[in-house]
């Protein structure tokens, strides 16, 4: 989490650092041509704050960003980076000059003359602006590297489906981010309105320019990427609502209180434009990663660090033969489970707390967690396949399964209906749900009886290569059927939409709304 | 029993060949050994100026501790600009080694980012403090520079176990979440003492040369700095033989023979003996001259060329010691040429336009006939 708010707090700080450059030096243009002494000493103040923050947060925050990758995902960084080094080492020079501009352009106010200020702050804006071109090159790479694929040519890495509308969108980006800290060193008098005026039409010329921008964007990512869009997935869908919601907000406080009523625009205005405009940034970088799941990069590297060419070994081998740290050598004893999970899930998975897995998994018992685990790509679309052979799959399952106790239900009439919910949701809801959009198995079960839904449980393995065995308790199993019948036949205004969900990031196994074969293999 | 773990290479090749990315590698390095011996040889020398000077028969030292907060900012700013092409270049090349090594200390090793910016707002207080003629920034960048030997500390325990892969298994048992620290290497504390005490060296060269160039417009002032800053350079440089001895008894035996008998090695070694006594010798004697001289000039240069050597020895030592795991003649080369021309071009253009800023800053301190008044 603290990495994740790092990241976001520096795409927050470092798209000002390239917007902000561009306001300061057409404002100060502006403030020079109109022989505007209040907005010029706005600009010089500006200055002084932007450099403390971009200099100091932004850049260190990048640098943290450097140090966070290479230990959470060594291998997709050293992919980047044999793939790369030369377009960082360009965004270097780039970084370098913006630096040094930086600090000549908020030291020279009262020594350089003022073209020559002028010349310094146009530098800065260009060098930080070609910055950004270079590393939206790299990042969008790791969504869309296209071409790549086939040639591993840089240019085609680079130059990637979505270089073009990423650019736009994070120049967009940075024009409301500039106009947002415009507020910041607000004059308190004279030039007040002028500035809040000013800063207004930067954000609301970056907010018309979003809608194009990620229209563009979200055309040209992987088929797999846009249906996480169609709202199956609870937090892709807050992130889309709260990116879309704290664009209007800065855009309608950017009218009211910047374009019409200047002087509303006090503290906690300015405070609440602050926030609108970290939840665009974190909305965003939420959905730019999560849209690239299961992969860090995608078709050769999967979120967990594993190159893809190199499952298929771990899976025949076992992943004691290729990996370097293991804290037990013995694959019979318990620790090698609690191994497995820290190199194959750690990067995304703690036992508790963030996206913990002992909420996830309450419920499993050893055999069932090791069957899941052969299908776990399956799961919401978002899951790499589990690299490792029978074996390991069992040593991890039984690592999962002693994440928490085994359930012992007293089930009632009463109960009946919640226990087989919770039933559902441990065995059923990681792949299916009943009536909503992700894989339904509405119609599958609609108008069936309970005895008729339990029926099929012993041979839903067989019914798919893509299922697990049932192997639920009995008491568990029938609860379970009668929650599966019940939300099954209840009437719905809406049917159930026949969604297409991704399969592990693979395009090629698009699964739609659930058909099982009936025969049994 | 498992074998010394090494991670694999990368399976893609080089997008360059090797020689370019050590070039690069040890020029952007020293480069940033020179800012990061700025930042943190000037936070210690801006501290105990500003400590004596807070008494009134020390005005120059006050005067002096006054001068280096305006510039401890800018000297970390570089540092970390620097560093991060370093970092660049030495992931191309060692990258197995040294996210491995930087996994098994993560805890400290993410500590470095918000460290830094910690040292960093320090300098910036201690800055606008100076500028304001208040006396509460004292505290502040005694913290900002015991930060800066923190962040030391962890460079030398990761680049010292980067280098000791038989370590690392052993290491990772005993702490797999990042709670390690490479102490049990008994090279680890020359090292730091060699990296810090170099610092300070290197910036008192550059102090004098500074001294010496202020004689021009306050001969009191600069004599005092040049000399002070010569007797500090020579002090610490007397240590250096002794730390850096210390060195090279504290990393396993057969690499030091390894390393010594190299003849690359051997001549990179003698040759930073001899510039290091050069730069010595020439400071020491510049400096105690009455008048401004060329002989501390040459004597920092010297100096420069000596810190490039033992930046180059360093590298030596790197291989050597990696010699069992890794082989870069092996690793496969495939350059990406256009890129690398790409990058030439805007690295000289780069250059350029920071020079060009750079005289647009000392053209407007030498107001000239025709040249608009600073609005």
């Amino acid at each position: 989490m603290l990495i994740a708010l790092v990241a976001v707090l520096h795409v927050f700080v470092s798209h000002f650092a390239v917007g902000g450059g561009f306001f300061l030096v057409v404002t100060e243009s502006l403030a020079r041509r109109q022989k505007d002494a209040a907005l010029l000493d706005y600009c010089r103040r500006h200055s002084r704050f932007f450099a403390l923050l971009t200099l100091v947060f932004g850049a260190i925050s990048g640098v943290g960003i450097w140090f966070t990758i290479g230990l959470v995902s060594p291998e997709a960084t050293s992919t980047l980076i044999h793939t790369f080094v030369w377009a960082w080492a360009i965004e270097w020079v780039f970084f370098f000059v913006e630096i040094t501009a930086a600090i000549i352009y908020a030291k020279t106010w009262d020594s350089l003359p003022a073209r020559d200020h002028l010349i310094v702050g146009w530098i800065y804006f260009v060098a930080a602006w070609m910055s950004l071109f270079v590393i939206n090159g790299i990042l969008t790479f790791m969504l869309t590297p296209g071409r790549w694929l086939q040639t591993h040519s840089f240019w085609d890495g680079m130059f990637n489906p979505t270089f073009l509308p990423s650019l736009l969108a994070r120049t967009a980006v940075s024009a409301i981010l500039a106009g947002i800290f415009g507020y910041i060193t607000l004059p308190r008098l004279e030039g007040r309105e002028k500035v809040a005026r000013w800063a207004a039409l930067w954000i609301i010329a970056g907010a018309l320019a979003m809608p194009l921008a990620l229209w563009w964007y979200f055309a040209r990512i992987p088929k797999f990427s846009q249906l996480y869009l169609d709202g199956a997935l609870t937090g892709v869908r807050h992130a889309v609502r709260g990116g879309v919601g704290f664009t209007l907000l800065a855009l309608g406080i950017a009218l009211v209180c910047g374009v019409w009523k200047p002087r509303w625009m006090r503290a906690p205005v300015v405070a609440l434009l602050l926030v609108c405009g970290l939840g665009m940034i974190g909305a965003g970088e939420y959905l730019r990663e999560f849209v690239r799941k299961p992969w860090v990069i995608n078709q050769v590297v999967y979120a967990n660090d594993l190159r893809a060419a190199e499952v298929g070994t771990m899976q025949s081998n076992g992943v004691s033969h290729s990996a370097n740290f293991l804290l037990t050598d013995d694959t019979t004893n318990t620790a090698y489970g609690e191994d497995l999970f820290h190199l194959q899930c750690g990067s995304c998975h703690a036992a508790a707390g963030y996206r913990g897995m002992r909420r996830r998994v309450d419920g499993w018992d050893a055999e069932f967690a090791a069957d899941v685990l052969q299908h776990i790509q399956m799961m919401h679309g978002t899951m790499p396949p589990y690299a490792g052979n029978e074996e390991d799959r069992k040593a991890l399952g039984n690592y999962l399964a002693s994440l928490n106790p085994a359930w012992k239900f007293k089930i009632t009439d009463a109960n009946r209906l919640e226990i087989g919910e919770m039933v559902f949701a441990s065995r059923c809801g990681h792949c299916h749900t009943v009536n909503g959009k992700f894989r339904p198995l509405r119609g599958v079960f609609e108008n069936q009886t309970p005895s008729q839904v339990q029926d099929m449980f012993p041979v839903l393995g067989a019914m798919s290569s893509d299922m697990p065995n049932f192997n639920a308790p009995d008491d568990q199993a029938q609860a379970l059927a009668f929650y599966i019948s019940h939300e099954a036949s209840k009437p719905i205004s809406v049917k159930p939409a026949p969604a297409e969900m991704p399969a592990g990031g693979n395009h090629s196994q698009l699964l739609g709304p659930v058909q099982f074969r009936r025969e049994v293999r | 029993m498992r074998t010394i773990p090494i991670p694999h290479v990368d399976p893609l090749p080089l997008p360059g060949p090797v020689w370019l990315f050590t070039a690069l590698l040890l020029v952007v390095f020293t480069l940033h050994l020179a800012a990061m011996n700025s930042a943190l040889g000037g936070g210690l020398w801006a501290l105990w100026n500003y400590l004596r000077g807070r008494h009134s028969e020390h005005p120059y030292s006050r005067r002096l501790a006054s001068e280096l907060a305006a510039m401890l900012p800018t000297f970390l700013a570089f540092t970390v600009t620097l560093g991060v092409a370093a970092l660049l270049f030495v992931q191309v090349l060692f990258g197995n080694f040294l996210y491995t090594s930087s996994i098994l200390i993560g805890v400290l090793w993410l500590a470095v980012i918000p460290l830094v910016m910690l040292a960093y707002y320090g300098f910036y207080y201690f800055s606008y403090t100076a500028e304001k003629g208040k006396a509460s920034g004292g505290w502040v960048l005694a913290v900002s520079v015991c930060v800066l030997l923190g962040i030391a500390f962890t460079y030398v325990n990761n680049m010292t176990l980067m280098l000791r892969p038989e370590r690392w298994l052993g290491m990772y048992r005993a702490h797999p979440n990042g709670w390690n620290l490479n102490l049990g290497d008994p090279s680890w504390l020359p090292r730091y003492l060699h990296m810090v005490n170099g610092a300070i060296a290197l910036f008192s060269a550059i102090l004098a040369q500074a001294g010496m160039r202020k004689m021009k417009l306050d001969a009191g002032y600069g004599r005092w700095l040049a000399q002070r800053s010569a007797l500090v350079f020579a002090a610490c440089t007397g240590l250096q033989f002794l730390f850096g001895m210390w060195l090279l008894l504290a990393i396993p035996r057969e690499i030091a023979m390894d390393l010594l008998r190299e003849p690359l090695a051997g001549a990179v070694f003698g040759l930073a003996l001899m510039s290091v006594i050069a730069a010595m010798l020439l400071i020491l004697l510049g400096s105690l001259s009455e008048k401004p001289g060329p002989l501390v000039h040459v004597g920092f240069a010297m100096s420069l060329l000596t810190l490039f050597l033992m930046v180059c020895l360093r590298y030596l030592l790197r291989l050597a010691s990696l010699r069992p795991y890794a082989n870069l003649g092996a690793l496969s080369v495939r350059p990406q040429a256009g890129v690398i021309v790409l990058f030439l071009i805007l690295f000289v253009g780069g250059l350029a336009t920071v020079a060009y800023m750079l005289w647009l800053v000392a053209r407007s301190r030498k107001p000239r006939a025709g040249v608009a008044a600073p609005s």
